[in-house]
């Protein structure tokens, strides 16, 4: 799910920086710049740490010190085939929405949770529409009773200015054995811990 | 902004050194979080709560890294074993999906299970997932 990458960048230390030890005040800047945002690779997590850090230049006209800094990251980026166990947001006709606390935008489109299925206005909340599996003589419910849900991501798409709101999509299906609501093979257990 | 991208992959991390990492620099289950937000930034925080839900919460170094060892013997490749490490399956429906072509390859899944009920803790329990569910205020993820 994550993974290190290796960066090199030139940072800016603001001046009412520089009174701070230079490591802290550039992994500070560092931070501001890099955190939370989509990179090429990936949503950047955390700085794992700074390998080496050179210059210190003060640029004409700018009270700001520039260096050059080799840093690592920690990188959000699941691989084709991973399973990764998310919760249950919300859905709608085109498919499910999961999260992961810090991602959002993890969708189960609608080819891909098994069939046969259907879609129902959900009874509880006039919103959204509920999905339901139906196996055998059963039928399950996707619902959101706060469970995880596993699914191997298909390829992740970074669509680049496309959807403002989402720029790094991960693709899911649960239409495998084993993945979809934690609670639907809970029964299959045999070595069951005694939760989910 | 102009920044060069050395390596893109300088290596995989399990779950377990990501949350390692943030408890380092002072990640911390309760209410001492205003303290610690001075080195752990709120979108590291989320990841922290994600974290802490899954397996890797219970896990130690020493166990994740024999745990790894004792795979090679599985014949498994490094990201089957990154995911087991990270999803702790305990039954064989778990475990199969992780799996690329287990039947072609002759994977002894009973042997791996054993190997993760012996080596790796067990997930943290539903009570302690219903408390943090009542502990967090701002509810980002449910709707």
């Amino acid at each position: 799910m994550f993974c290190l990458s290796e960066l090199e960048d030139t940072v800016r230390v603001p001046p009412s920086d520089l009174n701070l030890p230079l490591e802290v005040a550039i992994k500070k800047a560092l931070q501001k710049l890099f955190l939370d945002k989509v990179l090429s690779i990936g949503l950047c997590v955390a700085i794992y740490g700074i390998k080496s850090i050179e210059g210190g230049f003060v640029l004409p006209g700018d009270g700001a010190a520039t260096y050059k800094v080799v840093f690592r990251i920690v990188v959000f980026r699941p691989f084709v085939g991973e399973v990764i166990a998310a919760k249950f947001k919300e859905s709608d006709s085109n498919g499910l929405r999961l999260t992961l606390g810090f991602f959002e935008d993890v969708y189960v489109p609608a080819p891909l949770i098994p069939t046969p299925n259907r879609c129902e206005p959900d009874p509880y909340n006039r919103n959204q529409m509920r999905w339901v599996w139906k196996y055998g003589d059963d039928e399950f419910i996707i619902d959101d009773s706060c469970q995880n849900i596993s699914y191997p991501p298909v390829p992740t798409e970074r669509a680049e200015d496309a959807k403002p709101f989402a720029p790094m999509v991960v693709t899911g299906t649960i239409d495998d054995d084993g993945l979809g609501p934690v609670s639907w093979w809970e029964a299959c257990a045999p070595i069951s811990d005694d939760e989910a | 902004m102009k920044n060069i991208i050395v390596k893109a992959n300088a290596g995989a991390l399990t779950n377990f050194e990501v949350l390692d990492l943030l408890n380092s620099r002072g990640a911390s289950k309760d209410t001492t979080r205003v303290i610690a937000s001075e080195t752990v930034s709120r979108s590291e925080y989320k990841v922290y709560d994600y974290l802490m839900e899954t397996a890797a919460s219970t896990q130690t170094r020493e166990s994740v890294t024999k745990f790894s060892d004792k795979c090679k013997d599985f014949k498994l490749a490094k990201a089957e074993i990154l995911n087991i490490i990270n999803l702790r399956p305990s039954s064989d429906v778990e475990l199969t999906p992780i799996l690329e072509k287990p039947d072609e390859r002759e994977i002894d899944i009973e042997g791996i299970l054993a190997l993760v009920q012996e080596l790796l803790p067990p997930l943290p329990t539903v009570e302690a997932q219903k408390e943090n569910e009542q502990e967090e205020t701002e509810n980002d993820e449910q709707s």
